[in-house]
């Protein structure tokens, strides 16, 4: 499909098209002056001022606290399936790539979660190219890159005065031509000139050694340096909670009297209780171990069972940790 | 004020000095982060790495918060047998850090006698978040700091921004009335005079002076934005329990999530915890990811232990904590005599009333 253009003075109208069908999320500034996927109301003033979104847009797959069913009297009732249509607009490259790879955990293998698969069903990702990546980014060492919109619908990519939006998924295609009216067909300089800054930015990304994490993870697991690399751990769940691969989670019952429910909430392998037994035990009784397990997992785990490493380079995690830990020294360091 | 590159250089040499005669096996400072505007804790045991030891206004990291679990009782006898003799442990302390310390000691978390204390008179440290969006679109990708204390960023396109220090710093430093540790075993660098502020009297009346409603919204609609990934417990020195009431699984007390009844709780057991503890190092609110004001209640309670008992956290080694401590003389009527409190505004009153009508 060619490229398709709208100017940003068209976008509002564009995105009111969009809330005809469903809930439009879309980068709204809050009072802090961040910008955060919002739930659009009829005229909120859209902001691509941003350069990513402090959280990331994994909760739109899967929530941090989800309902799976409710009981009563030993009954279970019907689970409550997301059903809404949804269009998150703005996502960049890297979070569409985690959705990706979420893909690969909840619908491709052997589980095929029905919430996940209801809500991914129900929601197109229009993702925004970037321009200015942070000096925390490192996409193009992991299989991304700042035009890449792996895991969207669309990929949008911005001029000065315009928007181009590329299909890239039948769901795709079909939001596109139900506002074709409002698109122009994109002439072939701006395609090249929105590919030219996609390359600039691209060059701006300091690469990081992650090729063949897996192979050099392999040999590590006893690795003294575990200890040494995790030791100003505080062991809080920011890097995780913030990732936008991370999906580990928890299961409880909450039951008062004869009625409760199941919920699934988002739990992180930094915490000492991911892994504390019943008995008492803990088999991953130190930082240690948990960082182990984090890398473990991202590098060598993820590329074992699904052929990627579980890291989009997005650099929340660097920009967030309270003690300044940088995943990218934590791998040298370790010798991947 | 002493220089912070002299700082540096006499902290490199007392670190260097420390681990090369033994006198101690740890040495906790602060080396280069790979972001601006941050350093990361050093934890040191060979004295020929001393040199990368720095001394900054990004020295953020309450670094107190090591000790505890360096000083960890065994479990059990089976790891009391294996057990290594405590470190000896010397440990960079700005004034705050220092509070946290002399705090622990009286907590009995850890031994004076295997702590070298190493004093800095500190002028304040930049807040990571204040200063990135301070510089709005910009990314710094350098940062320090000048003669006059300016904060300096060089940002992507290589021109050089000053940042305000009093814009920049952390809230808690622009709040602090002590910045002298007051306690150590060596002082690196001059007096730092201490500032007669009531900068946090002023919020914490700030906040006081709306209706408790309004209060309690307002409150509502801050922790509504956290994530409970635990950092601002995690940062802080005095969260040392060794079962968190908010990790007990049997029974669960509150559950794990965002729900914003569990982020109640959360927030309120842990100010009523830190209360007549809280050293006001502000440690929470520089770990939220989320921007939230951590302090907001903690500030409130550690006005209250002054006000109503002359006691300031991690003052006095010697003293005893406040909650182990009783005088017959000891203020009670706002137990006894509640009614001195602000009245309740009239739609929570009437809220009230017609919950009990129900």
């Amino acid at each position: 499909m060619t490229e398709k253009r709208i100017s940003h003075t068209d976008l509002p109208r564009l995105l009111a098209r969009l809330r005809e069908r469903g809930a439009v999320h879309a980068p709204l500034e809050d009072e802090t002056g961040d910008a955060v996927l919002t739930e659009l109301s009829s005229d909120d003033l859209i902001s691509l001022r941003y350069r990513n979104f402090r959280l990331s847009p994994k909760s739109f797959l899967l929530p941090q606290n989800q309902v799976l069913f409710r009981f009563q009297d030993g009954k279970e009732e019907e689970p409550a399936l997301p059903d809404r249509e949804m269009v998150v607009f703005g996502v960049r490259p890297c979070d569409a790539k985690a959705m990706q790879a979420l893909d690969k955990v909840f619908l491709d293998g052997d589980q095929n979660d029905p919430y996940y698969a209801r809500a991914r069903e129900k929601t197109v990702v229009i993702a925004l190219a970037c321009t200015r990546p942070l000096s925390s980014c490192f996409c193009t060492s992991v299989g991304g890159g700042p035009g890449d919109g792996a895991g969207a619908d669309v990929l949008a990519l911005e001029l000065d005065a315009d928007l181009l939006l590329r299909a890239l998924t039948p769901g795709g295609e079909r939001l596109l031509s139900s506002v074709r009216d409002l698109l122009c067909d994109a002439a072939p300089s701006a395609v090249k000139e929105a590919e030219d800054r996609v390359r600039a930015a691209e060059e701006q990304i300091a690469p990081v050694k992650v090729d063949g994490s897996a192979q050099r993870l392999s040999n590590a697991y006893d690795s003294p340096l575990w200890a040494s690399v995790s030791q100003k751990c505080l062991g809080c769940g920011t890097c995780s909670f913030l990732c936008p691969t991370c999906h580990c989670f928890d299961i409880t019952d909450e039951v008062r009297g004869g009625t409760g429910r199941r919920v699934r909430t988002w739990d992180c392998c930094a915490y000492p209780l991911f892994t504390l037994h019943g008995s008492g035990h803990n088999p991953r009784p130190t930082p240690k171990e948990r960082w182990r397990q984090r890398i473990m997992h991202k590098f060598r785990y993820a590329i074992e069972n699904f052929g990627r490493p579980f890291c989009v380079g997005c650099g929340r995690c660097i920009r967030s940790c309270p003690v300044g830990m940088d995943i990218r020294t934590v791998l040298k360091e370790i010798g991947v | 004020m002493t220089a912070s590159h002299e700082i540096e250089n006499r902290l490199r040499a007392t670190a260097e000095k420390l681990l090369r005669e033994k006198k101690v096996d740890l040495f906790l400072g602060y080396e280069k982060a790979s972001l601006p505007f941050r350093t990361t804790p050093l934890l040191l045991t060979a004295a020929e790495e001393a040199g990368r030891l720095v001394w900054n206004s990004f020295c953020t990291v309450n670094l107190a918060v090591y000790l505890p679990r360096l000083f960890k009782a065994p479990a059990d006898a089976r790891e009391a047998k294996s057990a290594t003799p405590p470190p000896k442990v010397g440990i960079v302390l700005k004034g705050c850090d220092a509070r946290s310390v002399v705090a622990l000691i009286q907590e009995r978390q850890v031994p004076r006698e295997n702590l070298v204390l190493v004093g800095i008179g500190c002028p304040g440290v930049v807040d990571a978040q204040k200063a990135e969006k301070t510089l709005g679109e910009h990314e710094a990708l350098g940062a320090g700091e000048d003669a006059q204390g300016s904060i300096r960023a060089v940002v992507e396109d290589g021109t050089e921004i000053t940042l305000y220090r009093q814009e920049v710093l952390a809230d808690a430093c622009l709040e602090c009335r002590s910045p002298m540790p007051a306690i150590c075993d060596l002082v690196l660098g001059g007096p730092v005079e201490a500032k007669e502020t009531d900068a946090a009297r002023r919020r914490a009346a700030e906040f006081e002076s709306k209706p408790p409603d309004a209060r309690w919204a307002r409150f509502q609609e801050m922790i509504s934005k956290c994530i409970r990934c635990n950092a601002c417990r995690q940062a802080c020195p005095m969260c040392y329990c060794k079962e968190c009431l908010l990790d007990q699984t049997r029974p669960r007390l509150i559950g794990a999530g965002t729900d914003i009844s569990d982020v109640t709780i959360y927030h309120l057991v842990r100010a009523l915890h830190t209360a007549g503890r809280c050293t006001e190092c502000g440690a929470c609110v520089r770990a939220c990811p989320m921007g939230i004001d951590t302090r907001l209640l903690t500030r409130k309670l550690s006005l209250e232990a002054e006000d109503l008992y002359g006691y300031r956290a991690g003052q006095s080694a010697d003293a005893i904590p406040l909650l182990s401590a009783f005088a017959m003389d000891d203020p009670q009527d706002f137990l006894t005599e509640p009614s001195h409190l602000p009245a309740a505004s009239s739609s929570a009153q009437e809220a009230e009333q017609a919950r009990r009508a129900k």
